[in-house]
């Protein structure tokens, strides 16, 4: 084997630039406000192949260099090339990855390798790195500290010379190193015939979290007489599990598997009206039972909870499936790999419904603490606008080359999400109603007997644990290996590859393979046949040497479990060969109520189906509401609107996120409708997502999202009502069919089991009582079923005074229908003389609201507390929504805006912004007395609605019986004036509100 | 009425096949999606087909800069096949990724003179966009009336959205732009929204977000000395229909200007998918 090193530097120049150094200048300047003169960068290639460097060297710039645009060399340094680096640097950081990280510009590389190079041997390696030189770099700035801002040590190595290095020419030099050897070891034996607490500290130490009851569940079951009977018959240990086994068990009954805490029965007392209750099961008593019996009163509930994602018909032809995940923990640790995972995991959560449906629509909400944040970090993590760069990155690249366009989502501010940021991905996917040979494609049908493949990426040791990981709190020691980076062309190659395969026929089962490995996947789909038979050998390994039990948990991204019929096999395996998919056979469909796995012809695991996913016990908690005592917000006298307003649009929770978003490819496919961004400079806000994904029909899908969490603070269930009636009234906004709406509850908590480390778990776990009572409430008077969910409840740093807790968070997110495309309203103000109106009420509601926040922020003895706002009529609201969701499809409505954070001021505000154009109203008459609560209230079930002149006096008469207000009309000038009767309370040129509004989150250093 | 047959690359990233053969089926082909190593393992033969279509999508991930692998792929394996081709007549078309493959397979802009056939030099290059991001935002594009191109005839202002984080379209040398102009084979260009419709194109730099990549010349396609073969970053197949333009939920997005477009609905990118079938029609 040779090791050659290849190094690409992009010529400068007549035009040509070097672009990536230049990106990590502005950034710099952006995030630090240290300003570098120039940044140089070279990429680095180190090729381990039988290949010799000669020959390499003669091919460089056929692969790795593009000699029009680049220099290449090989076996040397660029930076000590004295002709294209002539003067010393300040600063050289040289950044790779470490040993067994996913290097998909390497793996790239190494493709591109082998058609050059056909004939080098199968072991051949590429590994990448990349090298910056700095100029005019301050020498205040510590390198050891630039270094630190460059790379994630978690999962990079970079290595640097300093300034007296470079005129050494000392320079960095990353070496080629293998991975680490991985020693396979036999399946152990372990005792459960120990104390309590011994079984706890296993527990503990194994990463296994599971508590005492079940590890005694686990004890009792190797007990049975029958069991070790069954055992000794397959050649198992018999009285104990194996490492295996036990490993599996963990898997399968963590939190994030099996979602405990809803399935809890709870013990709920309310100290404010003196209810002691019992709930037994969140999630069926809240949840499910709603949505089953909205399902007995529709025909479009196809599936509903029990698959990857929810499905209801769409037409005739056509289903259409949406699913939300989080990827918190692993997104706190490495940004990048964490959100990228998390987005083509629900990818493949789709693809992974029915027999696969065809992704065609991302959306992404993020939690963060404060990107200007100047506060103390506690160890280990990192500062909110790194974790915002890091988040966005992965999920851009992960949609944007997945070909899945971004079309709604959200960012959501919070010192407390320094502790844990919250990482929403979204998918939406569509199927043919019926396969071409008859089957229903929202319904799986493997039978015993079926070959169960493992289709994708290979199995790694990277992933292990991130199931069980997720279910514990972050502390200083989380593991690496529960941090990845995805590879979207694997697995887009295999997207294309299944959904021929789909096409043809082939499939009669499929799952993804996420948390908990081939132990999940194949495990869940032997539920259907009741038993399946597993050979751990067979499962291809990115290196060799992995154990059995690493083998069945590992979460190695990029693949999906699939089951095919005998008679298919030929096929199926051919399609793998034209798209370049690895398909392995790697177990088969039984009936033996038994999941058998084996490696070679030794058992290694044999557990009872039945036992694998219902003998975890149900958990009993406590919970106990005592509403939180807070400081009421009371607004100031003589205050000035105009500053606040400004104010306001430059608050991270409303300004524009536009260049993060315009970095998302929300086009791709050619479908989008409505889109992020809206208006005269396609710069105003857009409320929620609109597609029409069928060429040439103007049949639509739309999706919007709500997340309140500040709500919390006051009472969790108004921050569930508030979520799912924003995410209901941004779909009214661009006209959706009411009547077709269905969602999804993502829950993400802080611990709520009451503990020695969570003392105040009981109220914790009454904010999700009452949280759930109210997604009940609401979700039912709106007709609304939830078809799909997903819960994270470990969402809280470190322990004891140290520790942070995340408000209480749902995401609230909507898919309905919609029936022509064309028949939509958008944010921004149109024309002149367009009449505005309000619908719905300003009530006396600014607890907890966005301007509370912003006085807290800048005086601390200031509250937040006071009314939060409340839906106390959900019928009537679903009645207005209704009407005007009717009046936009009849086009009698071109301009609506829902009104949330900030109230009618800011909501107005971003209407002028979206049209550049003024507008003069009068908040007289809106609701409350207070001038506050009118002004910066956050009341839900509100809009604002403009009209054209000509079609006022229609929707008037359309809109009778419904609240309604006049508010005033667009002008021709350059102003938004809000008149409180005859009081002038905001005066401002709409360039200031652009200016104001944009500026806050550019964060991009400029384009130049 | 012949019914010319589209094949639509796709395999290994590329991820705008789909709407690349629902747009050529609109104007009246038969379009199909077909992976690369059908036509490289011979299960597919090119000369079959009357067009060939290499949409948009990160082949490759665009690892060792866009387009460069799949253009490999091709220029190593396909390269026969794509010279016979071109030389019977037959149109080619890139779009973003596509076109960046093209360029790298030597395609675009190709040998320079008056109807030269592919020689498979890469002469060009499309790079990191000045500003260092991907971005999805639309712009306006103006066509050269006396172009040799086939697939824009008649064309002469479009808005297109461009998502792209290499678009920024380089030649070694200033002489190259001036054999290329001479010959009317920059094709298309970025232009200012507010010039008079036809005397958008110049020479001189615009700004961002005008020029969204700093792109030489302002340069958004090119096409080769036949007039077969075009390449172009923007995506004329995402405005198939007047709804996918930001502007009609303002109620003037720009409408087709051609007598025989499917309806009032028609977006303005479709006309260039029709030209490339009319030729076919017309010259078969």
């Amino acid at each position: 084997m040779n090791i050659t090193r290849v190094e690409v530097t992009p010529k400068e120049g007549e035009g040509l630039r070097d672009v990536r150094g230049d990106v990590v200048r502005r950034q710099l300047l952006a995030d630090y406000g240290i300003e570098v003169s120039k940044i140089r960068s070279i990429v680095g290639f180190l090729i381990s192949s039988s290949i010799s460097p000669e020959e390499i060297e003669n091919r460089a710039d056929d692969l790795f260099a593009d000699p029009i645009i680049e220099y290449s060399c090989t076996n040397e340094l660029f930076i000590a090339n004295t002709e294209l680096f002539k003067n010393s640097p300040d600063a050289v950081i040289s950044v790779g990855f470490k040993p067994g990280v996913t290097d998909n510009p390497g793996a790239a590389a190494l493709d591109g390798f082998k058609t050059l190079f056909p004939n080098t041997d199968t072991n051949s390696k590429i590994s990448t790195y990349i090298t910056y030189a700095f100029y005019g770099l301050s020498d205040e700035i510590s390198i050891d500290w630039l270094s630190g801002t460059l790379h994630n040590q978690l999962i990079e190595r970079a290595i640097y010379s300093t300034k007296e290095d470079c005129s050494n020419s000392n320079w960095p030099e990353i070496q080629y190193t293998p991975k680490p050897e991985q020693v396979f070891e036999n399946p152990k034996h372990i005792s459960l015939e120990i104390s309590d607490n011994e079984l706890i500290d296993l527990s503990e130490k194994g990463l296994l979290a599971l508590n005492l009851e079940e590890m005694k569940t686990i004890q009792s079951h190797y007990r049975d007489p029958i069991i070790r009977e069954a055992r000794k018959a397959v050649g198992i240990v018999t009285d104990s599990p194996t490492d295996v086994e036990l490993e599996c068990l963990a898997q399968t009954w963590s939190e994030h598997c099996k979602h405990k805490i809803f399935a809890s029965k709870i013990h709920h007392v309310d100290k404010e009206t003196g209810e002691d209750s019992m709930v037994d099961s969140i999630f069926k008593t809240h949840i499910m039972k709603p949505t089953h019996d909205m399902q007995k009163e529709v025909d479009w509930l196809l599936s509903v909870f029990h698959d990857n994602s929810g499905v209801i018909a769409w037409d005739e032809n056509w289903s259409i499936c949406m699913k939300a995940e989080t990827h918190n923990s692993p997104s706190a640790l490495d940004p990048y790999g964490g959100a990228m995972t998390g987005i083509v995991g629900v990818n493949r959560d789709i693809l992974g419904t029915g027999l696969g449906a065809r992704p065609i629509a991302n959306t992404d909400v993020f939690c963060f603490g404060p990107p200007n944040w100047e506060g103390d970090l506690p160890e280990n993590l990192f500062h909110p606008s790194r974790v915002l760069r890091g988040v966005h990155a992965g999920v851009r690249v992960g949609g944007n080359e997945s070909g899945i366009p971004t079309i709604n989502g959200a960012i959501v501010f919070d010192d407390r999400y320094i502790g844990k940021p919250l990482v929403y991905c979204g998918t939406v996917g569509i199927m043919p109603r019926r396969l071409v040979d008859g089957r229903e494609s929202h319904i799986k049908t493997p039978s015993a007997g079926d070959v169960v493949y493992m289709v994708g990426g290979r199995v790694g040791y990277d992933g292990i644990h991130g199931a069980t990981f997720s279910s514990l709190e972050l502390t200083e020691e989380s593991p690496s290996s529960a941090v990845q980076i995805g590879d979207p062309i694997t697995q887009k190659k295999m997207l294309d590859m299944v959904l021929e395969a789909r096409d043809q026929g082939l499939i009669t089962c499929i799952t993804d393979n996420g948390a908990g490995g081939l132990s999940s996947s194949i495990g869940e789909m032997a539920e259907y046949t009741n038993g399946c038979e597993i050979d751990l050998a067979k499962v291809p390994l990115k290196q060799p040497g992995l154990s059995a039990w690493e083998i069945l948990v590992s979460e190695s991204q990029e693949r999906m479990t699939i089951a095919v019929s005998g008679k298919n096999t030929k096929r199926f395996e051919a399609l793998a060969r034209l798209h370049e998919v690895e398909a392995t056979p790697v177990a088969s469909f039984t009936s033996s109520g038994n999941f058998h796995v084996k490696y070679n012809e030794d058992t290694v695991a044999f557990l009872p189906i039945e036992f694998l996913h219902d003998g975890v016990p149900q958990l009993q908690l406590e919970s106990e509401w005592n509403p939180p005592q807070l400081t009421e917000f009371i607004p100031p006298v003589n205050a000035n609107h105009d500053e606040i307003l400004l104010k306001m649009l430059a608050r991270p929770n409303i300004a524009s996120k536009e260049t993060w978003v315009r970095q998302y490819d929300h086009e791709v496919i050619a479908q989008t409708a409505v889109k992020p961004f809206v208006g005269v400079e396609r710069d105003g806000p857009g409320d929620a997502g609109l597609i029409a994904p069928i060429h040439g029909s103007t049949h639509g899908i739309v999706v919007s999202c709500g997340i309140n969490p500040r709500y919390s603070d006051i009472d969790a269930g108004a921050m569930a009502a508030a979520s799912i009636d924003e995410a209901v009234r941004n779909a009214v906004c661009v006209g959706v069919d009411i009547d077709k709406i269905a969602g999804l509850d993502n829950f993400c908590w802080p611990d709520p089991i009451e503990s020695e480390k969570t003392p105040d778990g009981k109220f914790k776990l009454a904010q999700l009582v009452r949280a759930n009572r109210e997604l009940e409430r609401v979700c039912r008077a709106y007709r609304l079923p939830c078809v799909s969910g997903k819960d994270s409840m470990k969402n809280d740093y470190g322990k004891g005074e140290n520790k942070i807790s995340i408000p209480p968070t749902l995401l609230f997110s909507l898919f309905g229908d919609h029936p022509d495309v064309r028949m939509t309203a958008t944010s921004d103000l149109k024309v002149a003389g367009e009449k505005l109106y309000l619908v719905g009420e300003s009530l006396d509601e600014l607890g907890a609201s966005e301007v509370s926040f912003m006085f807290r922020d800048e005086d601390s003895s200031m509250g937040i507390g006071g009314n939060v706002p409340k839906l106390t009529n959900p019928e009537s609201n679903l009645s207005t929504y209704r009407t005007l969701s009717k009046t936009i499809r009849q086009g009698l409505v071109q301009t609506s805006h829902d009104c949330s954070e900030g109230g009618v001021a800011v909501a107005i505000a971003e209407m002028c912004i979206g049209g550049r154009i003024g507008a003069m109203i009068d908040i007289d008459g809106t609701g409350d007395n207070s001038l506050w609560a009118r002004l910066w209230g956050e009341s839900l079930g509100r809009f604002i609605i403009g009209v054209k002149p000509e079609n006022e006096e229609k929707w008037l008469d359309e809109m009778k019986g419904h609240k309604v207000t006049y508010l005033g009309k667009t002008e021709q000038q350059d102003n938004l004036v809000i008149n409180d009767g005859f009081d002038e309370v905001i005066n401002l040129n709409v360039n200031d509100l652009v200016s104001s509004w944009q500026n806050t989150l550019d964060m991009t250093g400029g384009s130049q | 009425m012949y019914t010319p047959k589209v094949a639509v690359l796709f395999g290994f990233g590329i991820n705008c096949d789909h709407e690349t053969a629902a747009v050529f089926e609109l104007v009246g082909a038969q379009a199909e999606r077909i992976h690369l190593n059908k036509f490289i393992s011979k299960e597919a033969v090119l000369s079959d087909y009357d067009i060939l279509a290499v949409p948009g999508g990160f082949s490759f991930g665009d690892h060792l800069g866009s387009g460069r692998l799949m253009g490999n792929r091709m220029r190593f394996s396909l390269r026969d096949e794509l010279h016979k081709f071109v030389e019977d007549g037959k149109p080619i078309i890139g779009i973003c990724n596509g076109f960046q493959v093209l360029v790298k397979t030597g395609l675009l802009p190709g040998p320079n003179g008056h109807q030269n056939l592919p020689d498979f030099q890469q002469r060009a290059s499309l790079t990191l966009n000045d500003s260092g991001r991907y971005e999805d935002r639309w712009v306006t594009l103006e066509f050269d009336p006396n172009s040799p191109c086939i697939w824009t005839k008649d064309m002469t202002r479009i808005d297109c959205p461009v998502r792209h984080g290499e678009g920024k379209f380089v030649m070694p040398e200033i002489t190259d732009f001036d054999k290329l102009a001479e010959n009317n084979q920059l094709t298309v260009r970025y232009v200012d929204p507010k010039t008079e419709i036809g005397k958008g194109i110049t020479d001189e730099p615009l700004p961002f977000p005008i020029s969204p990549n700093g792109s030489m010349r302002n340069i958004a396609g090119v096409c080769d000395s036949t007039g077969l073969v075009f390449g172009l970053m923007p995506h004329p197949e995402a405005v198939y229909a007047k709804w996918l333009h930001p502007d009609h939920t303002r109620g003037n997005a720009p409408g087709p200007k051609n007598s025989d477009s499917l309806g009032e609905w028609e977006g303005e990118g479709l006309q260039i998918f029709r030209n490339a079938v009319k030729y076919i029609q017309n010259n078969r």
